[in-house]
């Protein structure tokens, strides 16, 4: 009976069966190397013009390497070694004024220096909103260092 | 330097490689750490403060202070160790066996006096007379190994290294100098620029005098007469036998002196020296003679 | 030392080599040298003060500028200590920046919001207007303010490079040049004339590079020299305590008088073989 019932119902009910393909690996985008590279100038004709008048193009000046100044660039560096030995190259800097030459050091200790030799010149009185300006900056330096740093071997 | 092989090797290694100039120098690969721009002044750190707290707020107490009660380094009564350190005389050491290496090494001139100026003048020995230095002590290291006959003057001495001395033969004084004249010793030729007439010699302070004054300590003040008999006891008190000074054939270099009053061997006070033309100007007037007596 | 010379001969094309009989300080037949037919060339027995130690001294033959030809006036010898020293390139570059900087002072400047002109007043209410709040219109964030942290004038870059370095800085430049043969003496600078095409010409005919530094002895270089030189502003006359180490590299040849080598050598010499204890002393400022 049960046999019968079984081969009734495969006669008249058959189940539709759907064959389904998962498109995961099919739908996958592979990993594309070496593409070839990407022009990031560019390269469709010209530039939208502005307009009017155009800027000029500099002009091309090359440096001349071979002027006085520079072609003898350097000269007396060595005359401690070279010379007398009465004269250090530094004496040799005309072209830096006398305050500046062989000094390093903060800004502070280089203004410092600058307003104790300037006070023996005329500059005070001459150029009093300068001279102001000095004693600003170095109250504004004196407190910074000494109140808002630590001392150290190189306060810059 | 590099040995012989290494510089040979480098400059015929030189010949076939492009001409040096300015575009292909460079220094030593690693000997400049790159220094990477951060923000800030000091590139975003903590400007050396440390991290939170009193230190970073520099809010620290001075040393020793106790919030108002009486400080312990002031509440222990003490004796001051080093009280006064710095008013008295000090002596910077050089030693027998520096001496005898500046002699080995040619820097000492032993056929001549040797003084504080010519010691100096060897680049091995400084001292600051400004900084309350007074000359030098001569030290007892390598007094065994000591073998040069020299005339030595310096300012202070023990009784062995003026044993060690006179037992080769030689001849040593102390002198004292005052500030001023050691400025002058130490470096002449500043001094003879400035076209100053030398000044004297000042006489010791009080403190010093015995020590200048005694022939055991072959002081420049003391008895000629006292001081060979005191050269006798000591080579008898050490067990050497005193080489006799009369016979030595640098006899005359063995025995000169500076006048008390004196600063350089051979430049007596009062003269000017002319660096400029070479020579030597020396005072007639009859007031400047008297005072520049000794 | 005789394989470089044999070298330099053989670039040298000379026909005579098999005549002139090439002598060190060691040896002391200077006499047979004067049979030969080349009879004109100029050795002497050179008396040190400083006898060179463990290397041989370095030999270069003396030139003239008289004629465009290259002619051997005569050997020289050359002190190692000096010009075949080790080459060492970071001393020479360290020369280099030094003398770039030790004379650079930066001029650049800027005005801080103190300095900038006005900006005293508060431009408007703290509150009540819904703007944000400002002190000063010249406070950094406004345009035309005060800038902060910027370049203030007068930055030195000034520093002293080691007396030691500088002298070896000096002898690796020399070495170097004179081991890549762009160091040539002379024996005096007369030119028979005034032309500077001449001095053009012998230098492109002797292949000493387009730039050249003549090393004279004193200031008073002879008149021609000078006046050749005067419009060739790659030819340049200095005396000899003028030599340093940028000049030597910037200029591809260098050209030594006999009395300048001479004087150079005498100069670094002295001071290698005496207490340099001062000049190697800190640099204070007060000593110059």
């Amino acid at each position: 009976m049960e046999w019968l019932s079984s081969t009734i119902l495969k006669t008249f009910w058959r189940p539709t069966v759907n064959t389904i393909r998962t498109r995961y690996h099919a739908d996958k985008t592979r990993l594309v190397r070496r593409y070839g590279y990407e022009e990031k100038i560019w390269s469709g004709g010209l530039m939208p013009r502005s307009e009017g008048r155009r800027l000029p193009i500099p002009e091309y000046r090359p440096l001349n390497p071979w002027t006085q100044r520079r072609a003898l660039f350097g000269q007396n560096d060595y005359i401690d070694i070279l010379g007398s030995g009465e004269l250090h190259p530094i004496k040799t800097l005309y072209t830096v004024p006398s305050w500046i030459k062989g000094v390093s050091g903060h800004e502070y200790h280089i203004l410092l220096r600058k307003k104790k030799m300037f006070a023996r010149t005329g500059a005070p009185t001459i150029r009093p909103t300068k001279w102001k300006e000095y004693e600003k900056r170095l109250s504004f330096l004196y407190r910074k260092l000494n109140r808002k740093t630590k001392t150290g071997p190189s306060p810059c | 330097m590099g040995s012989r092989q290494i510089t040979e090797k480098s400059l015929a290694m030189l010949r076939s490689l492009p001409r040096l100039s300015l575009g292909n120098i460079r220094d030593n690969p690693g000997s400049r750490k790159n220094i990477k721009r951060g923000r800030g002044q000091h590139g975003g750190d903590k400007h050396g403060a440390g991290n939170k707290g009193s230190g970073q707020r520099q809010n620290y107490m001075r040393l020793g202070y106790e919030t108002g009660n009486n400080p312990f380094y002031l509440r222990m009564p003490h004796e001051h160790y080093y009280k006064g350190h710095h008013h008295r005389r000090q002596y910077p050491p050089i030693s027998l066996l520096e001496i005898q290496k500046l002699i080995d090494t040619n820097r000492l001139d032993i056929t001549k006096p040797i003084d504080i100026a010519s010691i100096v003048r060897s680049g091995l020995y400084n001292f600051f007379p400004d900084q309350k230095h007074f000359g030098i002590h001569l030290t007892d290291e390598g007094m065994d190994i000591f073998s040069a006959k020299v005339n030595i003057e310096v300012q202070w001495a023990s009784e062995q290294v003026i044993a060690a001395i006179e037992k080769n033969g030689g001849v040593i004084t102390t002198a004292y100098y005052d500030p001023h004249s050691l400025i002058l010793l130490k470096n002449p030729k500043s001094f003879f620029q400035t076209g100053q007439a030398i000044p004297r010699r000042m006489i010791p302070p009080p403190d010093v005098i015995e020590y200048y004054t005694s022939a055991e300590m072959r002081g420049y003040l003391a008895d000629p007469e006292k001081i060979s008999e005191e050269r006798l006891r000591l080579s008898q008190k050490y067990g050497y036998q005193l080489p006799i000074l009369e016979s030595d054939k640098n006899y005359n270099m063995l025995c000169e002196r500076k006048d008390p009053r004196q600063i350089f061997y051979g430049l007596e006070p009062g003269w000017v020296i002319n660096l400029r033309d070479k020579c030597i100007l020396k005072p007639k007037d009859e007031e400047l003679l008297q005072f520049y007596a000794s | 030392m005789s394989f470089s010379l044999i070298n330099a001969i053989r670039k040298l094309n000379i026909s005579t080599v098999s005549q002139i009989r090439l002598i060190s300080s060691g040896s002391t037949d200077v006499s047979n040298i004067n049979s030969h037919s080349n009879s004109d060339l100029n050795v002497t027995q050179k008396e040190w003060k400083f006898p060179p130690q463990f290397t041989k001294p370095r030999e270069v033959w003396i030139e003239n500028l008289d004629s465009i030809d290259e002619k051997k006036l005569g050997l020289f010898e050359l002190h190692p200590l000096v010009y075949a020293v080790l080459p060492r390139i970071d001393i020479i570059h360290r020369n280099v920046i030094w003398q770039r900087k030790f004379r650079w002072v930066s001029w650049a400047h800027t005005k801080t919001r103190a300095e900038v002109h006005g900006g005293g007043r508060k431009p408007w209410p703290q509150k009540g207007l819904g703007r944000a709040r400002h002190g000063s219109i010249r406070s950094p964030l406004w345009r035309g303010g005060g800038i902060v942290h910027g370049p203030r004038s007068g930055k030195t870059h000034f520093f002293m490079l080691p007396f030691h370095l500088r002298i070896h800085g000096l002898t690796s430049t020399l070495s170097a040049k004179f081991a890549q043969d762009d160091l040539h003496v002379v024996r005096n600078l007369e030119l028979p004339t005034e032309d500077p095409e001449y001095l053009a010409e012998l230098i492109e005919k002797r292949n000493w590079g387009p730039s050249v530094l003549i090393v004279d002895d004193n200031d008073y270089a002879p008149r021609n020299i000078t006046v050749a030189t005067e419009n060739l502003p790659h030819v340049n006359i200095i005396p000899f305590y003028g030599l340093n180490v940028y000049s030597m590299l910037k200029h591809d040849t260098l050209i030594i008088t006999q009395t300048a080598a001479e004087r150079i050598e005498e100069k670094i010499l002295q001071h290698l073989h005496s207490n340099t204890m001062p000049q190697q002393a800190k640099f204070k400022l007060n000593q110059v």
